[in-house]
């Protein structure tokens, strides 16, 4: 049986008080085409108590749809919870209007650390004109820009990512899915630009990945995420622990690393 | 939890031709995996039988797990009027000889209907012996709809069979299934990627925790992640380790062979 100490404390009690989590990519409410049973606040939040999370970073459900009513929202519910809960600005190419004046209030808001793209539902690409506005906001604060990405897209693919990064080397950028499908790649745009780090909801699912990105790229290029109110953040956890890799390489995806990415960037 | 006894429902050992990140060529290299993460059994098909034939397949899977007494072999069907499997008593002693106690339909590898036309009695024998039958989720395609409308008619063709739903697929798809665990008590669902947060402790409390297996569609997918989500669920201990393994224990030691 796995020998961590980090893997055993969470099978036996559900969270580790040495490592507690750092979850860079979550939503908020309930979504289309999947039925959620946790997704208000209170039940989010007592997931994140049940499995050890100390603080997340979302983008709203509404919002992806709806950037006026859902950035709102979602302000609404990471305001009520500061130093617990934070949130992405969804920024939406269609919307270009309405994005540069949530832009414009981006400092009133002190819960917000970065922006979100999600090409793929948006149907734009991500090295398009219509992102430049959003692109050119982050760099000059140096941001995170939590982007989805996924493999042979014609929106948010490993190419994309890495001509945003080389464009943009002030952003961090965290490739939401590690470019699912085409994961090598995406470990190649990871280890060449500094500003470029592997997230792993879904990802971290396929069996020897994340031994093979701690082994190309480095524990320290890679942040946890699972998407609640999706998935049981206990599922995610149990494919970083039970990997083939140190305990310092798990408390690093788990914790530090998205540590020092959201250093400087927290205001509350 | 001390004490409960882990039986994956849902693992490949093999060399597929594609689409596994990292196989498991042997049997030495699963029960490896399976020490690391904590599981003392498995039921087993081999790549070959999905992506060859089970003609070669369902042999090689005998051969690759002989010996191994933590493992259970399973086999894969084809319809019966091409005969290149053993047909009618035949098929089941064989079985029984081969300690091959469940069975996988992959009808879209292996081009076929999944239906009453193509199967006939055959099935309705796998029903009275309450052979386990296991479809993947991708059965009808990548589309949802396809897979659950093939699964809805194959239950209402066959409402006595015991039919496993694997590999489920991360978005949960509860408002497709739910409606055939309301209607048929013999339909199943394996939680590997069943990973919905709160899913599973809603299932067993509206469906009971007698229509789960524990399976981690090993090794498509990391063993640590199913095994974690349900060390850890929000369920009663007698749930989990119904789910854990002694649901599928019941499921094969109801088999006749």
């Amino acid at each position: 049986m796995i020998d961590s100490p980090i893997a055993r404390e969470f099978l036996e009690t559900g969270r580790c008080q040495s490592c507690p989590i750092i979850d860079m990519h979550a939503h908020y409410g309930p979504f289309s085409g999947i039925y959620m049973p946790n997704h208000t606040p209170e039940q989010m939040l007592a997931t994140l108590d049940r499995c050890g999370v100390e603080l997340i970073v979302s983008s709203g459900h509404t919002a992806l749809e709806d950037v006026v009513r859902g950035n709102a929202e979602m302000l609404s519910i990471t305001e009520r919870y500061p130093g617990r809960w934070y949130a992405y600005l969804v920024y939406n190419p269609h919307y270009p209007a309405e994005g540069q004046a949530q832009l414009e209030e981006y400092d009133r808001h002190p819960t917000l650390v970065g922006l979100k793209f999600h090409p793929s539902m948006h149907a734009y690409p991500l090295t398009g004109e219509a992102y430049r506005p959003a692109l050119e906001f982050a760099a000059a604060r140096r941001l995170i820009v939590l982007t989805h990405t996924w493999g042979d897209s014609p929106y948010n693919g490993p190419e994309h990512l890495a001509q945003v990064a080389e464009r943009y080397p002030e952003v961090t950028f965290l490739a939401g899915h590690s470019c699912h499908g085409e994961f090598q790649k995406c470990m190649e745009v990871a280890r060449k630009y500094p500003n470029v780090y592997l997230e792993l909801t879904a990802a971290y699912a396929v069996r020897g990945l994340i031994e093979q990105m701690v082994e190309t790229v480095g524990a320290h290029k890679i942040v946890f995420g699972c998407d609640l109110p999706w998935f049981d953040p206990h599922y995610a956890i149990g494919c970083v622990v039970m990997a083939h890799i140190s305990d310092g390489a798990r408390r690093a995806i788990l914790r530090e690393n998205a540590l020092r990415i959201l250093e400087g960037r927290r205001r509350v | 939890m001390a004490g409960i006894s882990y039986f994956d429902c849902n693992v490949s050992i093999g060399r597929p031709k594609s689409g596994v990140y990292r196989p498991c060529p042997t049997a030495g290299e699963l029960l490896a995996e399976m020490d690391w993460v904590g599981v003392d059994q498995a039921l087993v098909h081999h790549a070959l039988m999905r992506g060859q034939s089970p003609v070669v397949g369902n042999q090689v899977l005998v051969e690759e797990i002989a010996g191994e007494e933590r493992l259970v072999g399973s086999w894969a069907i084809l319809p019966p009027q091409t005969r290149e499997l053993p047909q009618g008593e035949d098929f089941f002693t064989a079985m029984a000889q081969a300690g091959v106690r469940a069975l996988w339909a992959f009808p879209m590898e292996h081009r076929y209907l999944l239906n009453r036309l193509t199967f006939g009695p055959f099935l309705d024998q796998v029903a009275e012996r309450r052979i386990p039958l296991f479809i993947p989720r991708n059965a009808g395609g990548t589309d949802p709809v396809a897979t659950w409308q093939l699964v809805s008619q194959l239950l209402a063709e066959y409402p006595k069979l015991t039919l496993v739903l694997a590999a489920h697929g991360p978005w949960g798809e509860d408002r497709y299934f739910r409606p055939l665990l309301e209607r048929y008590p013999r339909f199943y669902l394996d939680i590997s990627r069943y990973e919905l947060d709160g899913g599973l402790g809603e299932l067993v409390s509206l469906y009971g925790a007698e229509r789960l297996l524990y399976g981690s569609n090993f090794p498509a997918n990391a063993m640590g992640g199913p095994r974690m989500m349900l060390a850890r669920a929000e369920i009663s201990e007698e749930a989990r380790r119904a789910i854990a393994g002694d649901n599928l224990r019941r499921l094969l030691q109801e088999v006749q062979l």
